[in-house]
């Protein structure tokens, strides 16, 4: 299965192919493609343990994939990681920053990894754009969850890179704090960036993805925008069966994927 | 994002640039860290005292002697505790995994670490080699402090070894703590004795050769330019061969993240 974006003229932000991921006997990753275009918003939905994570890594640079190709822009991420990361903005799953920093000499630490210079006074007014003015000298523990969050994906972007990966980017924050992530997420979609994100939340895919994949036992097995997905579906025995009355994209996922519970 | 004075847009930023970034937050947070400051120089100092307050300490060496066995147990202290407990502590929270995503090659984060490292070990050399000269009458001249600096710097790799293999072998914060401690004994306690024979000429030889003992041999060799000798020439060799074998088992095994 090949995630291609609905648009081929458009130019492409993230391409992998055929990407193949294994912990020792174990494949976590078997086969992936995806294309994601300019300024698409574009979810990865799994059970866990079904290779959104892996996959993720791989792009990121965190873990070498058996085999396949990523390519970041016209960057070969296998051939120019550096290049390739910096043109990437990640938010990982369960991220956290030196405990001993401030936000503010975080975020000096941080630009300075991705050639951004910036002054104290620029430092404050960035925290102030993102409403996080008064957090500037606590420290990251010191935070809520939900400006942590808010944290972690000011950061990622801190180098306005075109593309952005963000996993899970708002498990267990409550709806106030979901709402204003997923603000910020179409944001950032809005000034032009791509975006690849990991989720277990059906609201998250259909409220802000333009298309989304499910993946399974590291296969993805369809791609589509929510609504294409569940028109896709709707007549598949297994979604019909998860379905209580009208089908919905969780019917798709459970249909697709099982209802059995995953570690 | 508009107020960025000026952004990467994409482009690789510099190696220089990376290294100041990283030396500067990994210095503040050695700075901030109460912990780290105390095994800095609490332990030396007091060792330093301790041998020159009791009788037995001349059995051990001399002064001279005693100064080398502070800075060892300063050199492995920083390290064995210090640098082991910060770099687990960061491997549990992610901290590595988040730096490893940015586009800082992975060997600019350890590099950095590890020369903070070594910049506590000549802070604590220096602090001391200044109580040495009120606590035991040592005093050095530029030569011999500047070979002691030099020692204290290939010195600082045979611990930092030693800890670079505790956290490549062990995962768990709480085992390589507790691993670490009990490393103390043969790896700087043993060293104690390298040159003293209240336990019989065997047990000298054993102690001398051990990582403290070698360490503490290169140093007090490198305070006494003049009588370097066969001993300290073989006490830097071993304390190579120790940096090769420790630093090669951590470098090997090591891994970035818990998971």
């Amino acid at each position: 299965m090949t995630a291609t974006g609905p648009t081929a003229a458009q130019s492409l932000a993230l391409q992998v192919e055929d990407l193949h991921v294994s912990y020792g006997p174990k494949r976590a990753v078997d086969g992936v493609s995806l294309e994601i275009n300019e300024g698409e918003i574009f979810g990865l939905l799994g059970p866990n343990g079904a290779g959104k994570t892996s996959t993720l890594s791989a792009i990121e640079g965190l873990l070498r994939p058996d085999s396949g190709s990523i390519r970041i822009g016209d960057v070969d991420a296998g051939a120019n990681p550096t290049a390739a990361k910096a043109r990437m903005g990640v938010q990982l799953q369960s991220t956290s920053f030196q405990s001993d920093l401030t936000i503010r000499e975080i975020v000096r630490l941080y630009a300075g990894l991705y050639g951004v210079s910036l002054t104290r006074t620029g430092i404050d007014d960035l925290l102030a754009d993102v409403h996080l003015s008064e957090e500037a000298s606590k420290r990251f523990s010191q935070l809520s969850g939900g400006q942590q969050k808010r944290v972690s994906l000011f950061i990622a972007t801190i180098h306005r890179p075109p593309m952005v990966l963000l996993d899970e980017p708002t498990a267990g924050l409550d709806p106030q704090a979901r709402r204003q992530l997923w603000d910020r997420i179409e944001r950032l979609r809005d000034i032009g960036r791509s975006i690849l994100l990991t989720t277990h939340s059906m609201e998250e895919a259909q409220a802000v993805c333009h298309r989304v994949a499910i993946i399974d036992r590291g296969k993805l097995l369809t791609v589509d925008t929510p609504a294409g997905l569940i028109e896709k579906h709707k007549d598949d025995p297994r979604v019909r069966k998860a379905a209580h009355g009208q089908v919905t994209l969780e019917d798709v996922f459970i249909g697709l994927t099982g209802s059995e519970l995953r570690d | 994002m508009s107020s960025q004075a000026s952004a990467a847009l994409g482009r690789p930023p510099t190696l220089s640039g990376i290294l100041r970034a990283l030396l500067q937050a990994d210095l503040t947070v050695q700075l901030r860290n109460g912990r780290a400051l105390v095994l800095t120089f609490l332990p030396p100092l007091a060792l330093l005292y301790g041998l020159s307050a009791v009788k037995r300490g001349a059995q051990l060496g001399g002064p001279i002697v005693n100064v080398a066995l502070a800075l060892t147990l300063g050199i492995a202290s920083i390290a064995i505790l210090g640098y082991t407990a910060s770099v687990v502590r960061d491997r549990e929270l992610g901290v590595f995994q988040r730096l490893r995503v940015t586009p800082a090659p992975t060997w600019t984060i350890m590099v950095s670490r590890l020369s903070v490292q070594i910049v506590s070990m000549l802070a604590m050399a220096v602090v001391v080699l200044v109580a040495a000269a009120v606590i035991e009458n040592v005093s050095l001249g530029p030569a011999a402090y500047l070979l002691t600096l030099l020692a204290v710097i290939f010195s600082s790799a045979v611990f930092l070894g030693v800890g670079q293999a505790l956290v490549g072998l062990i995962k768990s914060a709480d085992t390589v703590n507790a691993v670490g401690r009990l490393s103390y004994l043969p790896l700087f306690a043993l060293g104690l004795f390298a040159h003293s024979t209240i336990f019989g000429t065997t047990f000298e030889t054993i102690a001398r050769w051990s990582p403290g003992g070698a360490v503490a041999t290169l140093l007090a060799g490198a305070m006494r330019p003049a009588a370097w000798s066969g001993d300290t020439w073989w006490a830097l060799l071993a304390s190579v061969l120790y940096t090769v074998v420790f630093a090669g088992i951590g470098i090997r095994w090591f891994q970035w993240s818990t998971r």
